[in-house]
């Protein structure tokens, strides 16, 4: 039974969980959230306008914005992160650019790329929601003497910021499980933490074992935070009594 | 009349559906403290007619003047439409319609769907669109729904809601779009009530409705469309009490 | 140009190993999906729970962990059984795993609990008063399935499958990571060699949409069929 001693060796052996290790997980954990917060926040920010323009009458406005989360969607998010941090700087143009120096950072190329594919996943997230407005409180709004803007601000827009969470709350669980491939481009996310630890441990099983734990942990932690915000922000479309 | 402006005054609208042409250069004139009806069997354009009053559907011809002042309207490649947007929502603010499926806004408690409009397009300060909006509220009887949103509330007491959502603009003109038709049965007594009530105390309103009996008891005017033209117009009494048309005849019959 | 320098051939056959590596994955979800969605509306506790404990783990850790966790688990686990065998036996084996099979494997594991739940919602669309009328004209348990339920079912799970579909195709180009040579690692590759990584990416993007774009008008034609059967009854 010799087997049985490795495995009871393996367990109590605390290469993997050393404090040094512990460390590394704590980085990574901490570079995962950032990478994937400030993503998705910037992308929020870029889908609203984008949103808006998509579900534009006027095709040159909304067909480019079309073209863009065709091609977001269309293309595995690492392929969309080689093209970045191979692509931009391979253009001299760019290499010569006085601020290269501070840019030119894994980090930073990963958070362009995911930025741009949350943004295109978010914006055609909102515009679904925004061609869901019902017709009826549109016409209300004209009714009342909105303009555009206006109806779009206080109307439309808040409405399908609404009816969009329970689609938005996956994107953001998306959003997690994608970024693991920043590991891929040599960042020390979770991910990137388990590989280190892999290679320097030659325990190939366990500390992936435990971040998939760490990144199931956060991905509930998403889940109950948007169950938490549909219960209180979509209250309006339950009916009385609940 | 030189004084005071006729609050709305509509003349020959024309509106072609693509080769369904559905109205026929209507006309009509809603001097302060009218009540208008428009009845007619469904396809009529009543309904059209009513829309193309505050330009939720646009004519293909014809003159709109609100307070006096016409709306200007230019032709172009879409055809014929307002030179100037802004005007039409300066109009539109001026008169409130009431619609068939109530549209309130689902994401809006009622007191919110009633001062939304009064604060954000007349620019009122919110702690008076809120007291003129509870008053407006206590008068449909909804004052303690206040909080509730749309879809928690029964279709007569939205519709109620929505009809203080209209008053709360001080309108000029109400535009009501068969009001009672999308309630069941014995939800519709408590609405025509406040619309009764508003009749009394001197709005002008332009209703479209099947209801003939309170067409009968509040109008100053019936007229009765058929294909997109005036077929009968006059006082209640002698439009619903003694038509001369045949169709009229024919249409008020089950109803007598 | 016109190879590539030199990367073309190559370049096609990644192509080609992304398309069996997703259609491979595609077929094993479809069946553990299946699977799934039975045991997921089955009576048995225990059935039950191992299918919601399948997709809830699935759908909680990255692909990429799935992926690294299956190509070195198994491979220990693995070692772990072999060891044992000629210990006890005497026999002695070595099964390598083969990135290809542990890639198809573990993209078909991942996707499997996702069709899981498409089929499942699928399978809770179809009209009750369908099942009960093949039961009344004397059809038995698989009979209702095969003729009846799963035909219908299809026309409810088309779309998600198609969004599935989708997603999984883009899933494939992290088997790269576990040593195949897909076309991403190709261009990957390409890109490094020779400094070109628009030209080499941007072919793969091009590749990745275009299947996109052909699957997704196969999928509305095969939705059409589907919808007018629906609508226009027997044809």
């Amino acid at each position: 039974m010799e087997w049985l001693t490795t495995l009871q060796a393996a367990l109590t052996d605390h290469t993997v969980l050393s404090a040094d290790n512990l460390a590394r997980y704590g980085e990574g954990l901490v570079t995962t959230v950032q990478l994937v917060f400030a993503s998705l926040v910037i992308g929020l920010f870029l889908a609203v306008p984008l949103a808006i323009g998509r579900s534009s009458k006027r095709r040159w406005i909304s067909l480019p914005i079309y073209a863009y989360t065709y091609v977001f969607r269309g293309t595995p998010l690492l392929v969309q992160l080689y093209l970045i941090y191979y692509g931009l700087p391979s253009i001299d143009a760019l290499r010569d650019w006085q601020y290269w120096e501070y840019i030119d950072r894994a980090h930073v190329w990963a958070l362009v790329a995911f930025t741009l594919n949350t943004a295109a996943y978010t914006t055609e997230i909102f515009r679904g929601a925004i061609k869901n407005t019902p017709r009826g409180e549109i016409e209300a709004a004209k009714a009342y003497g909105m303009g555009y803007w206006l109806r779009m601000r206080r109307i439309v827009l808040p409405s399908a910021f609404r009816r969009a969470l329970p689609a938005y709350g996956n994107e953001v669980i998306f959003m997690l499980h994608a970024s693991a491939v920043a590991s891929i481009v040599t960042i020390m996310d979770l991910t990137g933490a388990a590989r280190f630890i892999v290679a320097r441990t030659y325990s190939a099983f366990e500390p992936y074992l435990w971040v998939a734990c760490i990144y199931l942990c956060l991905t509930f932690a998403i889940l109950y935070l948007f169950r938490y915000l549909e219960k209180r922000l979509l209250a309006h479309l339950r009916p009385a009594g609940e | 009349m030189a004084d005071t402006p006729i609050p709305l005054e509509v003349r020959n609208i024309h509106k072609s559906f693509g080769d369904n042409h559905v109205l026929k250069g209507l006309s009509l004139e809603a001097r302060k403290g009218d009540v208008i009806t428009l009845i007619g069997s469904s396809g009529s354009g009543k309904s059209t007619f009513l829309r193309c009053m505050n330009l939720l559907e646009q004519p293909d011809s014809g003159d709109i003047i609100v307070h006096g002042e016409p709306i200007t309207f230019k032709q172009t490649r879409h055809g014929y439409e307002p030179s100037d947007w802004k005007q039409v929502v300066r109009m539109r603010a001026k008169l409130s319609m009431v619609f068939q499926n109530f549209n309130l806004w689902s994401h809006m408690t009622l007191l919110e769907n009633v001062i939304e409009a009064p604060i954000q397009v007349l620019g009122k300060p919110k702690a008076v669109a809120v007291q003129h909006a509870m008053e407006l509220l206590d008068r449909v009887g909804l004052a303690e729904r206040a909080h509730y949103y749309p879809a928690q509330m029964s279709g007569g007491q939205q519709q109620r809601g929505a009809i203080a959502r209209a008053l709360a603009m001080d309108p000029e003109v109400m535009l009501f779009d068969e009001p009672t038709s999308a309630l069941d049965p014995e939800l519709v007594g408590d609405v025509l009530k406040v619309m009764r009530d508003l009749a009394e105390e001197g709005r002008t309103m332009i209703v479209v409705t099947h209801e003939m009996a309170f067409a009968h008891d509040v109008s100053s005017q019936v007229i009765y469309l058929h294909q997109g033209e005036v077929e009968e117009a006059g006082p209640p009494d002698q439009v619903l009490g003694n038509p001369s048309s045949p169709r009229l005849k024919q249409f008020l019959a089950p109803n007598r | 140009m016109t190879d590539l320098m030199q990367y073309g051939p190559r370049l096609f056959e990644g192509a080609m190993l992304t398309i069996a590596v997703a259609l491979l994955s595609l077929l094993l979800s479809l069946l553990l999906g299946l699977l799934t969605a039975s045991a997921k509306m089955s009576r048995n506790r225990l059935i039950h729970g191992i299918a919601t404990l399948y997709t809830t783990i699935i759908r909680g850790v990255p692909d990429l962990v799935m992926m690294f966790l299956l190509f070195f688990g198994a491979q220990i686990g693995l070692n772990m059984i072999t060891d044992l065998l000629y210990e006890l036996y005497g026999w002695d084996l070595y099964i390598e795993i083969n990135s290809f099979v542990a890639g198809v494997v573990t993209i078909g594991l991942i996707f499997g609990a996702y069709m899981g739940e498409t089929f499942r919602g699928a399978f809770l669309a179809v009209d009750r008063g369908q099942i009960e009328a093949g039961r009344a004209y004397g059809m038995n348990h698989g009979q209702v399935f095969r003729r009846i339920r799963f035909p219908q079912m299809m026309r409810h799970a088309l779309p998600g499958l198609s969004n599935n579909w989708m997603v999984l195709l883009k899933t494939t180009a992290l088997v790269s990571v576990i040593g195949l040579t897909d076309m991403v690692r190709v261009a990957e590759e390409a890109s490094k060699q020779t400094d070109q990584p628009f030209l080499f990416l941007g072919i793969v993007a091009l590749v990745y949409l275009a299947i996109a774009s052909v699957s997704e008008w196969g999928f509305s034609r095969l939705q059409e069929r589907y919808d007018t059967g629906f609508v226009g009854g027997e044809d």
